[in-house]
This record gives C-alpha cells, structure tokens and sequence, in this order.
C-alpha cells in the first residue's frame, strides 16, 4: 500500500517536470494504479499544456522530414530490386559499388558515437531480443526494461520471457537480484559486478571502436527512427550489424552473426535519455514476503585502528596515490580475513580494490594469467580477471567481468592484490605505492626468443575456424594454455585418441612462462616424451584468444 | 486540405512541403496529444511520431484527405492506444472510417467545457484538505515537500492525502462516465 502511494506521488512529480513517466508505456502497473493515473491526468487537464519551445515546429519538420526522407530511400532501393529481377547480379555489383561509394569505410561514426555517448547520462529504453533460425522463424526471447547511467548504476526488469519478473540493480553500493518466483532478494558486493545487459550503450560502442573494419551499408527505419547500418567485423570474428540513429549517433539494434542456424537481434524499441536514473528504483528495499539473502557479507569498518583490532595485523595503506582517486570505504570480507580498501575515482567511473590478509599456501597463479614480478616477488596478472584464486576468492565475484584486471602476489607472509575497472597502467601504480617496488610486466612479443627444439606445424585456416567456434561458446578449453597443453601432450602418448583419464594430470604442468601472446609450459613428470609445450595466440592477442601449440622439447634434451 | 502533389513532396522528405503541413497542423495535434499524456516530453515525441505514420499513410493509399486534423489525431490516437494497451506492439492499423469524432474532438470548446465542469464538480466534492492537496500538487505543481509545508503537514501525510482524493475523484469520475 506504501509502495502504491509512493509510486503515485513520484508519478504526479514526473508530470510536473513534464517528463513522461515510466509507467507511460510500461504495461506492468495495477488496474488500481492505472486508474489513479488516469484520474491524475484528468485533472491535470483543467491546466492549459505546457507549449514547446519556440523553435519547436522547425524541429520538428527536420525530424519529420529525416525520418520521411530515409523511408523512401529504403523504399526505392526495394523497388529498383523488385523490377530488376532479370538483373540481380547486376543489381548486387551496382549497389555494392554504390555502397563503397556512399558509404566509404571510415571511423567517423565511431568518432561521433563516443562524442554522442560522453553527452549522455543516463538513459532508459526497453530491449527486445529476437531469435531467428535459419529458415527465418522468429521468437522473442525477452522484453525487458533497463535504466543505466555512466557510473555503472543500472536497473533491468524483465518484463517478458522465461525470468519476467526478475528485477537486477546497482546503485553503487549494493547490487541486488529480485527473482518473484523464489520469493528472495540475492545481496551482492555492488563491485565489481559481473552483470551486464545485452546491448549495453557504453559496452556496444566499445566493440565497434575495437573492431578492424567497419563499413556503412544502408540506411534504415528502428523504432521509428532514422538509421544507418553499419556493419562491424571484430577482430577473428565474423560480422555483425549494428543499427545507428541518425539523430542521436547512438546504436538502436543489433543483429549478430548467424551461428549454428541461430541469429540473435537486440533492439531498443523505445529509448529516452535522461539526467538521472529514479531514485526509487535504486532504493534497496525488500518487498513484503521475500526474504533476504547475502552469502557473503562485508563489515565496514571506521578506521585503520579499527582494523588492526579486529584482524590482529597492520594493514599496508599505498601512499602517495594518484589524487584523483579518494579511499571511500574499508572493509573486511571472507570471514574476517580479507582486509579491502576500497578507492573510486572523483568522476565515479573507475574503482579500485586493494586486498590483503595472511598467506594461506603458496601462489599458485592461474594458467591463464601473464606472470610477472612485483618488488622481485612472482606475480599473477590478469587482464581481465578470469580465474579467482588465492585472495581473489575472498572478495567478490571478479572473475568474468571483462573490464576487470588483477595483479596478485606475496609478500613478508601476506598475500596482495590490487583489483579494479582501470588500466593495466593505473594498477601497477597502485600495486607500486603499496609493495614499494617496482611491478614488471612482460611485454607481448609475437616474435618470442622462446624457440621450441621441435615445432609443430600449424594451419591458420584451421586456426581461424577454431577461434570462430569458441567464439560461438565450444570448446573453451582452447582459452587455457594449460589445457590446450595437456591435450597436446596426452594424443602425443595416445595417438590413436584419449579414452577415459587424461594420461597427464592438469596440476602436472606447470606455468613458465605467459606474456599474453606466448606462453610456456613444462611437466613435472617424465610419463612423457615431452618435457615443455610452447603456446601462441595465433588469431586474436587478447584473452578471447585460442592458443595453439607451436612446438614442443623432448625430455631427453 | 493538403494537394496530393504537396503529400507526395512531404512523404519523400521534402523540408518546404513537411514545413508547411507542420505548421498548419503542429499546435492543434500537439494540444490534442497533451491533453492524452500531460507532459511536454512524451508530447513532442508522439507528435513527431504521428507526423511520420500519417504522411506516410496518406502518400501510400494516395488519400485525398480533406479532414486532416481529424486524420492526424485519429493516428495519435492510435499510437497512444499501441503504446500503452497492455498487449504486445503488433503495429498500427490507421483506417479512416475509425475515426471517432467525440474522441478527437477535445479540441471543441463544447466538449471540453463540458469534461471540465464534470472535473470540476468533482474536485469540490472532496472535503478541503484534500482539495488543496490535489490543487498544490497536481495543478499547481508543487513538490510534495513544498506541499507538506504549505500545509503544515508531513510529506507521508500529504501522500496519503492525496492518494485518498485521487480514489475519491476516481469514483466520482467513474459513476459520471
């Protein structure tokens, strides 16, 4: 009943802004609530409307006239190939070659996305996510609602589809999942936050700038709106689509590349960019008849003092950090035994973690980290996180989050990490101001001095197809080098093909050496006749990238 | 009424033609959306939209349509009625024998004298404080902060208080309906 009366209140004050309120549109409101606005508009109407601004009309006879003009240029195009049946092929060169020609490969849209999209602060939209197969059937997967800003406080509801119901928020100090069909409320850590939506502005046009080619290939009406396409191969990818609003330079639909007979379209059927996300949907609360569930809890605590009291140690605290990062919390994680220094920078985009607590076992790095060293001791550096071992585990959920790197290592009986949504850069330096000592990352080098005695021979062909597959979610073992050398190893013991057990054990192989595009591996047991596997990144250097066994040494060498 | 040459210019993107169809039109069709969704920003957005829907409807059946404002309203009404009723958007059928003359006729000064009497009377049946609730925050404007200090009341008061009369004034309005 709170809840109702709130709810009405804020929708009165959005009418007041002369914004249009969520509920406008968004078909999940009660028949009481629907009426009670209704009843809110009608006496609203005894008021004379608030006109536009005065240049409104020329405005709106550009939009019009944009939107018109794109309409019938699609238009035309479909007729000409219609009628020109006898002359397809003909037809496809001409509009390719006019394609080239109006529409040249160029990054100015790129350019005018990111611009477009430093403008905005915050936006709302609903998203609707399409399937279609081959033969071109077509269902929707999901209609759900999201709100998101440029400090990573987002508000999804699903509104249609298999999880309708399900609410996921942060509001950068909690991150909370809302499922109705339990009756519970999951509590998060509100970073770092493995969440993202589909189709997340931000993210979509960083893809686009990453990519190696794009090129505009039409225009087009979404949403009512006019559009470009653009259509965008990612590096060892395939090409995808992506729909780009003329007015507002920002993507409204996506289509992606058809794989296994399967192609998904993600489209903003309504989108409006505002100031701010609502207050009241970034307001923890817990609804009538749900239950709270928080797996695991953090303790804020005050002050280092405080802190020395409860972990019975003295934290190390980085000095002299960049001052355009402020500390803003501490807090002890994993039982008590993780201490967390919590930093964000002033604009609120980037924050950083500092995690330490006493050594439990020695550093065993994940394979699929770059080693390094920090003041002279090994360490693990991932960029991005992809496995949480050692104090990672204890502070949150880091791994798979794609915007997140690490550098871990010992140090004096304690074990460090430094965590955060910045560059590779900005974490030496912070890993830097807290060991005392200089951090040393090995450079990528495709021409590695690292020489193999035997090299294996390798089809890019192969290789290309292979990196597309697990692109497509098979075969993720290619994205481990640790992996990919246990199998190499086990069929050169069985040729004939591995039935039951591996003959070599995965904690059998060993790490050497793995600067993001070489990596080195050597076993620890002579049930073999090799004695260490050399990896490359042939397709893609970067942590989607497969590895391929380049070469190999005997153990008799 | 629009010539069919000047349609044909519009629907092909014609600045001058759209020009001149918009600010013949804009203010009658935007006071008529305004009325529905009472505020400027959803407003200016359906009257665009309209615009868009209705000229490229005009030009594909190649109407010769002399009712125009009637016609632009009717396809406001219908994006209004895809928006927000509660099924999925399966698009808009614009037909002009749809048309319906009391719903697009709020611009009539009858019709609307006649709605704002109704809402009127309603109004002063509501027993003072929530009358003043309603004048402050609804037509007024007034945050229910400044609301709560006008009245002398607390701001968890002035939302009951106006939720009570909003349930009030929706069943006066429903009996009269």
């Amino acid at each position: 009943m709170e809840n109702i009366k709130k709810r009405l209140s804020d929708y009165i004050d959005r009418l007041n802004e002369e914004k249009k309120p969520q509920a406008h549109g968004n078909h999940t409101e009660t028949s009481e609530m629907e009426e009670l606005m209704n009843t809110v508009r009608k006496i609203r109407s005894l008021k004379e409307p608030t006109l536009p601004e005065a240049d409104y009309p020329e405005k709106l006879a550009e939009s019009v006239a944009k939107q018109l003009s794109a309409k019938s240029t699609v238009k035309k195009i479909k007729r000409t190939l219609i009628t020109a049946t006898a002359a397809v092929a003909a037809v496809v060169v001409l509009v390719f070659t006019l394609s080239s020609i109006l529409y040249p490969r160029n990054t100015d849209i790129v350019y005018a996305m990111e611009q477009a999209f430093q403008e905005v602060k915050a936006y709302h939209g609903i998203i609707e996510i399409v399937e279609s197969n081959s033969e071109g059937k077509e269902t929707t997967q999901a209609i759900r609602e999201v709100w998101a800003d440029k400090e990573g406080k987002y508000y999804v509801k699903e509104l249609e589809g298999s999880q309708s119901g399900l609410i996921t928020a942060n509001n950068g100090e909690k991150k909370w999942q809302q499922r109705p069909d339990e009756k519970q409320v999951f509590v998060f850590p509100a970073f770092p936050d493995p969440y993202q939506f589909s189709f997340e502005l931000g993210k979509e046009i960083n893809n686009v700038k990453n990519a190696t080619e794009i090129n505009t290939i039409g225009e087009d009406i979404v949403s009512n709106r006019a559009v470009k396409i653009l259509e965008v191969t990612p590096k060892g990818g395939q090409p995808y689509r992506i729909w780009v609003d003329k007015e507002s330079k920002l993507p409204l639909k996506r289509e992606c590349a058809m794989l296994n007979s399967i192609q998904y379209t993600t489209t903003y059927t309504s989108i409006y960019y505002c100031d701010a996300l609502p207050e009241e949907l970034l307001a923890y609360c817990i609804p009538e008849g749900f239950e709270e569930i928080n797996k695991n809890p953090e303790q804020l605590v005050n002050n280092i003092e405080e802190l020395k009291e409860l972990t019975g140690f003295t934290p190390r605290i980085p000095v002299g950090i960049h001052e355009s990062f402020k500390r803003d919390s501490i807090s002890l994680a994993n039982s008590m035994k993780t201490v967390k220094l919590n930093y964000t920078s002033q604009d609120k985009h980037n924050r950083v973690i500092v995690l330490q607590g006493k050594t439990e076992g020695e550093l065993i790095p994940a394979t699929t980290a770059v080693l390094g060293t920090v003041n002279g001791n090994v360490a693990e550096i991932q960029s991005p996180v992809q496995r949480d071992y050692g104090i990672l585990s204890g502070g949150g959920v880091y791994s798979g989050v794609t915007d997140i790197s690490s550098i871990r290592w010992q140090e004096d009986n304690f074990e460090f990490a430094v965590v955060g949504n910045v560059s590779l850069e900005s974490l030496v330096s912070f890993a830097e101001k807290l060991a005392d000592g200089p951090v040393v990352i090995p450079a990528g080098d495709e021409n590695s001095s690292n020489k193999p005695q035997i090299e294996v021979p390798v089809d890019l062909e192969i290789e290309e197809n292979e990196q597309m597959s697990v692109d497509a979610g098979h075969s993720p073992w290619k994205l481990d080098p640790t992996y990919v050398a246990q199998v190499f190893v086990s069929l050169k013991i069985s040729p004939e093909g591995i039935q039951g057990d591996y003959p070599v054990q995965y904690e059998d192989i060993n790490l050497v050496k793995n600067d993001g595009v070489n990596a080195v591996l050597e076993l620890s047991k002579d049930t073999t006749i090799v004695r260490r596997v050399y990896l490359k990144r042939l397709i893609r250097q970067d942590n989607t990238g497969i590895w391929t066994v380049v070469g190999y040494d005997p153990v008799s060498s | 009424m629009f010539e069919e040459e000047r349609l044909q210019k519009a629907h092909d993107g014609d600045l001058k033609a759209i020009e001149e169809i918009c600010s013949l039109t804009w203010e009658s069709l935007y006071r008529f959306i305004y009325y529905k969704v009472q505020n400027r920003q959803e407003a200016e957005d359906i009257t665009q939209e309209t615009y868009v829907k209705a000229l490229s409807y005009l030009q594909r059946h190649n109407v010769k349509i002399e009712k125009h404002i009637s016609f632009l309203k009717t396809t406001a009404l219908n994006i209004l009625r895809d928006k927000w009723r509660k099924k999925k958007h399966r698009g808009i059928n614009l037909t002009l024998e749809e048309i319906n003359p009391i719903e697009t006729a709020v611009d009539d000064t009858t019709e609307v004298n006649a709605q704002r009497a109704i809402i009127q009377d309603a109004m002063n049946s509501l027993n003072e404080e929530q009358r003043t609730v309603i004048e402050l925050r609804i037509l007024k404007g007034y945050s229910t902060y400044e609301t709560a200090k006008i009245m002398n009341k607390k701001e968890g008061t002035v939302r009951v208080l106006q939720y009570r009369a909003l349930q009030n004034l929706a069943e006066i309005l429903k009996s009269n309906d």
